[in-house]
């Protein structure tokens, strides 16, 4: 009963369901209540998954905290601000019907989230800088072409490079618009076939990545 | 040349820093240049391709560590759209959206001061379902929304009484670090032909301006350029425009150690043959 449970009955609702979405996008797209039943469910399973990551995720770093495994403090630190931002969010949801309108979690959400969130982009640009010195380094011709196209991109995207020398803007802009387009094109039609085959795949029953058990036939 | 390659990383962290700090004391203040595409979507949402009382939907498909390259561009969308007297949808699939829902009542706080919520915008707040939540907001909004971010339902605020599908909607802003713009495409642009434009980090200009010159997209801002090109259609200077200068020396600086960097190479490689 449960390899049926296991296995069939998850092929025969990924075919059902693949076969409804199917018809709807492509043949019946305004009719079609029971796509968007499913749409509901998916929508709400996946609100669910997160309250799932949640449990996960305090599982594994209490775990963590109490066999004082490597960087443990850092999972000490996780749960201690999971259950501030969780407590105090609630309380205020509770209280006023909105999160936010608790002091101490909209004072963690303003003063320490904000300010870290806007931290994270640009502290790549100071390893992109040294990486440009240190790594980005022309050691064959299609290293080379790369690195020059690269740069006359960068130099068109900047106001300096129109400045210093209107070639850079003209030559840039024909790698952005001109350039780039047939292989990105070809990079979308190619993934979108190959969405295409794992769909049927799928519908098949040949394609158990994601089934429970896992595996290829 | 062996002593060049031996310059510890700080070293560049420190010269990237100082060369930043120069533009934000000292405005330099490079001209910028209107790109065919973010003119596309300025005028996709002034003028006569908006009518009074239109309803857009805007998505916030971005986080606030992407507010430098987003946030200024949709706030010149949101002034744009509030001016010409559309109803804009505002909503969100990252768990900040609400800091960046106040952030855009700062930034357009002249607009939506002289507007009035529920008639004129309304703030549905944070979705989650990926690209399938996409479609059935196309298809029936109140099963995504039963009500709006501050708990009002959707039936109860006098601009969603006649709003529940893609019928209702007359176009799509998706400001993007990722992937929701897509999903906006495939489900509503695709499947519809909704009108629609991005507003995306510099990195999702390889994928949107091929979606832009085949149609897809009526207009697309790409990065802080993109918001920069915005202030200037809208003749409202803003942070974006500030933060050029910095783009500039930066990028510059970019170049200049690409270059360095492969000078070396070449010395190191004719010592060797």
């Amino acid at each position: 009963m449960s390899q049926i449970l296991k296995r069939e009955v998850v092929y025969a609702i990924t075919g059902i369901v693949t076969v409804i979405m199917f018809l709807e996008y492509f043949f019946f797209p305004e009719s079609t209540p029971w796509a968007e039943m499913i749409r509901t469910w998916t929508v709400i399973v996946y609100n669910i998954s997160l309250g799932l990551g949640a449990v996960r995720l305090v599982m594994a770093h209490s775990m963590s905290v109490q066999r004082k495994r490597e960087n443990w403090q850092y999972s000490g630190l996780l749960l201690a601000t999971l259950a501030i931002m969780g407590l105090t969010g609630f309380a205020g949801y509770f209280m006023t019907g909105q999160p936010t309108q608790n002091a101490i979690y909209n004072w963690m959400f303003v003063n320490v989230y904000t300010p870290l969130g806007a931290t994270l982009y640009p502290i790549t640009g100071f390893y992109i800088f040294s990486a440009a010195y240190r790594a980005f380094r022309a050691r064959n011709v299609d290293a080379a072409l790369m690195l020059i196209a690269g740069c006359f991109v960068i130099l068109s995207n900047a106001p300096v490079g129109e400045a210093i020398w209107l070639g850079f803007a003209t030559i840039g802009e024909w790698f952005r618009f001109t350039g780039q387009i047939p292989g990105m094109r070809t990079f979308s039609l190619v993934g979108t076939l190959g969405m295409i085959a794992y769909g049927f795949r799928a519908l098949l029953g040949k394609e158990r990545g994601f089934y429970a058990g896992g595996g290829e036939d | 040349m062996s002593l060049l390659a031996k310059i510890d990383r700080r070293v560049f962290y420190w010269i990237l820093f100082i060369a930043l700090m120069v533009p934000f004391l000292n405005p330099i203040g490079f001209p910028i240049r209107i790109m065919e595409n973010t003119r596309d979507l300025y005028e996709g949402i002034t003028g006569d391709s908006v009518e009074p009382g239109d309803v857009w939907i805007l998505n916030f498909g971005y986080g606030v560590s992407a507010w430098p390259e987003c946030h200024p561009g949709v706030t010149v969308c949101a002034k744009a759209l509030l001016r010409e007297g559309a109803h804009v949808i505002l909503i969100g699939p990252h768990t900040d959206v609400e800091l960046t829902y106040n952030h855009l009542l700062d930034t357009v706080q002249e607009d939506f001061d002289a507007a009035e919520y529920g008639v004129d915008w309304v703030f549905l707040g944070y979705i989650t379902g990926g690209e399938s939540a996409i479609a059935q907001l196309a298809s029936n909004m109140r099963s995504v929304y039963p009500t709006d971010h501050f708990g009002t339902p959707l039936d109860d605020i006098p601009m969603m009484a006649n709003v529940n599908t893609w019928h209702d909607v007359a176009g799509v802003l998706s400001s993007d670090t990722g992937d929701w713009g897509g999903y906006f495409l495939t489900m509503w642009q695709e499947a519809y032909g909704v009108p629609m434009a991005q507003i995306g980090i510099a990195m999702l200009g390889s994928t949107g301006i091929p979606r832009w010159l085949a149609g897809n997209y009526f207009g697309m801002s790409v990065g802080s350029r993109g918001g920069a090109e915005l202030e200037m259609l809208i003749d409202e200077p803003g942070d974006a425009i500030i933060a050029m200068d910095s783009i500039s020396v930066s990028h510059l600086l970019i170049v200049i150690a690409v270059i360095l960097g492969n000078i070396g190479l070449l010395i190191e490689k004719g010592r060797g043959s």
